[in-house]
């Protein structure tokens, strides 16, 4: 592996210019980011702290605050929900981040030169990123229809007698992490391909010349150079893992229509559940923030790993 | 008039502002002294101008809408009304969205269960007024019905629509099982064994006796009510009591004599398909699954029924009620274009629609001619012995318990008894807190 | 394993041997299969809207409609002002990538390749706005719009949607993985930084824009809460949220929100199907080193 983690010799000079370019840029990087800053801090950034504000308060479902210390964090923290809506938000994150493999995957097989049809496939691999998760959901729905759904059918050739899919607690949220995972591919490859575009063709031209098979082109050329890519849609799929809820609500209903719902929770549907439905919204605050916090650390660890393993010129 | 009415919108606006001022000091904890605007009301001139927003959210209904708002116009030329659609499951969300800014639609319809909550917060303006001037009488409309609409004794509104429920029945399932179509005087226990009889005769068809969707509305608060008990009364659960025990044991007792689908079953595939898929004999449904059933190949072997006797005979009611905002610039407007929306005549336009029930008594006609062979009459006579849906101030905190506790007790792996100590208990924390 | 990605830099540029081998065969298999998984509830979503409601609602699933329904996609005509709200939605969509790419490069690059004070804490900052549940912002963001002024305008649809945390981020990670010689050569001809970024550094990351861009298209052409909860006449109403009044509380006729949300993708995709060869090949021009 050790190709993966020391970068190329050929780059080994840009190290020392961007050593020797260790300055501050004045004004000029405020300049860039202002814009953007301005906006996400009017828009963004200055609910986040209201929220922040609202998770200490018991908040009127129209308004007006009473503060009330860190009671909503005490009865939350004492809510057996909370932590089974953590391991569903895990469990779809985990099975979700499979995503990025099978893109790589398919991806480098779409770079492969002269491969006939290759737009063909691309267009074939985005299209569950383009189609309206709700006209998604509702064909989803029938497919893992327990008595009449395709996927039952399909196992039941092997001898498999698939359970209800969406009315089953344990299966639902595999059900729903499935439709996660097929719908985030396409994203993914669209990415990746774009990061294998800064592949110089050089690099496979000398690999094939050493008489590298094609298996070890890809894992000593391909993976390695796309590894900054493949951070990023690591990070993004686990911050999306975490943001799961819409999916959730489209795949298997509303808890009126589907009692399962109560087990297969996501974190971000327990806080839509109480700032939404039950009317708690300083409860839903304490949650919003909870979330906040429990992503932000799972990307600090994620940024700090990858320092280890992403390939940066 | 023209003058008198142009100063009152004057001081109208001035109070808004004023209004607003306060809103804001106090952290949009509003009371607009909503009662003396709506008590205030007067019928409007004909040359008033104004500009509505009325939020609503089913679009099928929007036709009929739009015929009523342009009758409504030929009186109130100058009132111009904008329909809002949202659909049902945004709606709450845009609307307590609105509400906390105070930018709700100067009309919007209202459900039971969340009346309370905007009436609570003093987001909308009574009918005193418009009661008081004639507009608006609410006896014209099913009392158990109006009382939803009513907190602390006044009154904010009263139904535009109507649904009561009933069971469907397939004709052409009996026939194929030879088993009896059961007649109106029908009991539990008659539809207990019709239903195992069909389950059984057609087991190999995959065939089902009778289910409902499960949801409080359409099945168990009527075998509650039926059984004599209650949801929730006088601030308390009515779950932990005998009577209401019974009326969750019948949809237990369904289940596990195989004359309905699993619990599993019914999530993935819900009733009401069952039912349109012609794999289910007797359907629990509202008067609104009209509307599934008219122009399909079922449509002929429909008839309704009203629901099986328990110890007594009851349905539950609901209506949607069209509710004027506190924070409307535009309240004459608002309570004029209100009250002709349950007017007699606008009421009778509405059923001639076709999409729902009017709930103005004796203008319901069209419904029962829809499917003149259907037996319909029965969604109508039902009003008589009919109950409101139950519902508190926080209606959906409750609700929520009730969803994820009763499955248990309906698929049998929980007694009864021991659900309904647990969804009491719940319940009655979350009514404390209201 | 070193050896291989050694020698690169000096060997001349060659054309790759072009043309079918025989392991193109096991590539097809795969991505057939492939294919065919990730297309086939789209396909079936096509077959739905061309049905009757009872053909979608029966329990034993109907592949093929008894009768081809095309009055469902007429229907969607009648229900919806389609044209009114397709206009709104491109108009919505344009301003706003054109605004997310803009504003992202330039805060990327900045994130990326520039060194100021606090610039972890800023760029932290801004990711932390993914972290939290997108609901949150939806009452304050509403309140702010109606503090300017904008409720029911069509600048208080798009303008919280300007500005994207995640194409920032996305900018970053491009403009992280480019070499700096160029930067630096450009530096020492004495370009300012903005000279650098705008003619050395924004045209090497065209791929990494294009993804921007294709992500924004489809965020801002599927954004359904905030539309829904902003906008009050259906003219004004972006695609998006207009297919959703069609989805009713208790009778929802799915053929018909299944034609429409078809007719709603068509655009993207037909968009995305003329653009991918620029979009996806696009650097393959454009030069690398």
């Amino acid at each position: 592996m050790s190709s993966v983690t020391s970068p190329p010799r050929g780059a080994a000079p840009a190290t020392t210019v961007r050593k020797r370019g260790l300055r501050r840029d004045g004004f000029w990087p405020w300049l860039f980011v202002a814009p953007l800053v301005g906006g996400v801090a009017v828009f963004f950034l200055w609910p986040i702290v209201q929220t922040a504000w609202f998770s200490l308060t018991e908040f009127g479902v129209f308004g007006g605050t009473t503060f009330t210390g860190l009671d909503n964090y005490k009865t939350l923290f004492q809510n057996g929900d909370l932590y089974k809506s953590i391991g569903n938000t895990l469990i779809y994150t985990v099975i979700t981040l499979f995503n990025v493999p099978i893109a790589v995957v398919v991806a480098s097989l779409l770079n492969t030169p002269g491969l006939r049809g290759a737009a063909v496939y691309r267009v074939l691999y985005f299209l569950p990123y383009v189609a309206m998760p709700t006209a998604v959901a509702m064909v989803w729905r029938i497919i893992f229809n327990g008595d009449f759904g395709v996927l039952n059918y399909v196992l039941g050739w092997f001898g498999i007698d698939g359970p209800y899919w969406i009315s089953t607690p344990g299966a639902a949220i595999v059900a729903v992490s499935i439709v996660g995972l097929w719908s985030l591919i396409g994203f993914s490859v669209i990415v990746l391909g774009a990061g294998l575009k800064q592949i110089p063709p050089d690099l496979y031209e000398a690999a094939e010349l050493d008489g590298a098979s094609r298996l070890r082109q890809f894992r000593s050329i391909t993976v390695p150079l796309l590894t900054p890519s493949i951070a990023f849609l690591s990070i993004v799929s686990v911050i999306q893992g975490f943001q799961m809820f819409d999916l959730l609500y489209a795949v298997l209903g509303t808890t009126n229509m589907n009692p399962t719902v109560f087990d297969s929770m996501s974190i971000v549907y327990l806080f839509y559940q109480a700032g939404f439905v039950t009317n708690e919204k300083g409860m839903a605050a304490a949650i919003a923030m909870v979330v906040l916090v429990l992503v932000a650390l799972a990307t600090v660890v994620q940024f700090r790993l990858q320092k280890k393993w992403v390939h940066l010129d | 008039m023209t003058t008198q009415l142009s100063r009152r919108n004057i001081l109208a606006g001035a109070l808004g502002l004023g209004v607003m001022i306060t809103t804001a000091a106090c952290g949009g904890d509003s009371d607009s002294g909503s009662d003396t605007a709506g008590a205030g009301y007067t019928e409007p001139s004909a040359d008033l101008k104004a500009k509505l927003t009325y939020g609503v959210w089913d679009q099928t209904q929007v036709d009929a809408i739009q015929k009523n708002i342009d009758a409504f116009n030929q009186k109130y030329p100058g009132i111009e009304v904008a329909i809002s659609v949202t659909p049902f499951a945004q709606y709450w969300t845009k609307l307590q969205t609105q509400a906390s800014s105070d930018t709700l639609p100067d009309l919007f319809w209202m459900n039971g269960p969340n009346f309370q909550l905007y009436a609570g917060g003093k987001k909308i303006d009574p009918i005193t007024g418009p009661v008081k001037a004639g507009a608006i009488d609410p006896a014209n409309y099913p009392e158990a019905l109006t009382s939803l609409y009513s907190l602390d004794g006044v009154q904010y509104g009263v139904p535009k629509d109507m649904d009561t429920i009933g069971v469907w029945i397939n004709t052409e399932i009996f026939k194929k099982a030879k088993v009896d179509v059961p007649t109106a005087d029908w009991t539990w226990d008659d539809f207990q064994t019709a239903a195992t009889a069909i389950s059984t005769a057609l087991k190999s068809d995959g065939i089902y006796g009778g289910a409902g969707g499960m949801d409080g509305q359409t099945t168990y608060y009527n075998t509650i009510f039926e059984a004599g008990g209650s949801v929730v009364a006088d601030g308390k659960s009515g779950y932990n009591t005998p009577q209401s025990q019974a009326g969750l044991q019948f949809w237990a007792d369904l289940i596990a004599s195989g004359g309905s689908p699993t619990i599993a079953q019914l999530t993935d595939t819900t009733a009401d398909q069952w039912f349109t898929s012609g794999k289910l004999g007797m359907y629990w449904g509202g008067s609104w699954f009209r509307a599934a059933l008219a122009g399909t190949d079922l449509e002929k072997s429909i008839q309704a029924l009203p629901l099986p006797k328990g110890a007594q005979q009851a349905t539950v009611i609901h209506g949607v009620a069209n509710l004027v905002a506190a924070n409307s610039q535009n309240k004459q407007a608002a309570h004029a274009l209100q009250a002709y929306l349950v007017s007699q005549e606008a009421q009778q336009a509405l059923g001639e629609a076709g999409s729902v029930i009017p709930a103005f008594t004796g203008t319901q006609a069209a419904f029962t001619k829809s499917m003149p062979d259907a037996g319909l009459q029965v969604f109508l006579d039902a009003v008589e012995y009919a109950k409101p849906l139950p519902v508190s101030a926080n209606t959906a905190a409750w609700n929520a318990f009730e969803t994820k506790l009763l499955p248990d007790a309906f698929s049998g792996s929980k007694p009864v008894a021991d659900v309904t100590a647990d969804l009491a208990s719940q319940m009655d924390a979350a009514l404390a807190k209201e | 394993m070193t050896e291989l990605t050694t020698t690169p830099a000096r060997t001349p540029k060659r054309r790759r041997p072009a043309g079918p081998r025989r392991n193109n065969v096991w590539i097809h298999l795969v991505l057939s299969i492939g294919a065919v998984v990730m297309m086939f509830p789209f396909v079936w979503q096509i077959l739905m809207s061309l049905s009757t409601n009872a053909e979608v609602q029966s329990v034993t699933p109907h592949l093929w409609p008894a009768k081809i329904q095309w009055g469902n996609y007429a229907e969607v005509f009648r229900q919806l002002p389609f044209l009114d709200q397709l206009r709104t939605s491109v108009v919505i969509t344009v301003i706003r990538v054109l605004g997310q790419i803009a504003f992202c490069t330039l805060a990327g690059y900045a994130f990326a390749r520039m060194h100021f004070r606090g610039k972890n804490l800023v760029l932290g900052a801004v990711l932390s706005i993914l972290m939290v549940p997108s609901q949150v912002y939806l009452l304050p963001q509403y309140q702010i719009i109606k503090d300017l002024g904008l409720l029911g305008t069509m600048t208080g649809l798009l303008l919280p949607g300007l500005f994207s945390a995640f194409g920032t981020f996305l900018m970053r990670t491009a403009f992280l993985a480019l070499p700096s010689e160029l930067e630096e050569a450009a530096r020492l001809d004495g370009a300012n930084p903005f000279q650098v970024f705008w003619h050395v550094m924004l045209p090497l990351i065209r791929p990494s824009i294009s993804v921007l861009a294709i992500t924004s298209t489809l965020w801002s052409w599927n954004e359904l809460l905030w539309p829904l909860v902003v906008t009050t006449n259906s003219d004004d109403m972006p695609l998006s949220a207009g297919l959703a009044t069609l989805i009713n509380d208790r009778t929802v006729n799915y053929p018909i929100v299944l034609a429409a949300s078809l007719l709603a993708t068509a655009p993207v995709l037909i968009l995305f199907i003329v653009l991918q060869r620029r979009v996806i090949d696009g650097l393959a021009t454009s030069g690398m080193k």
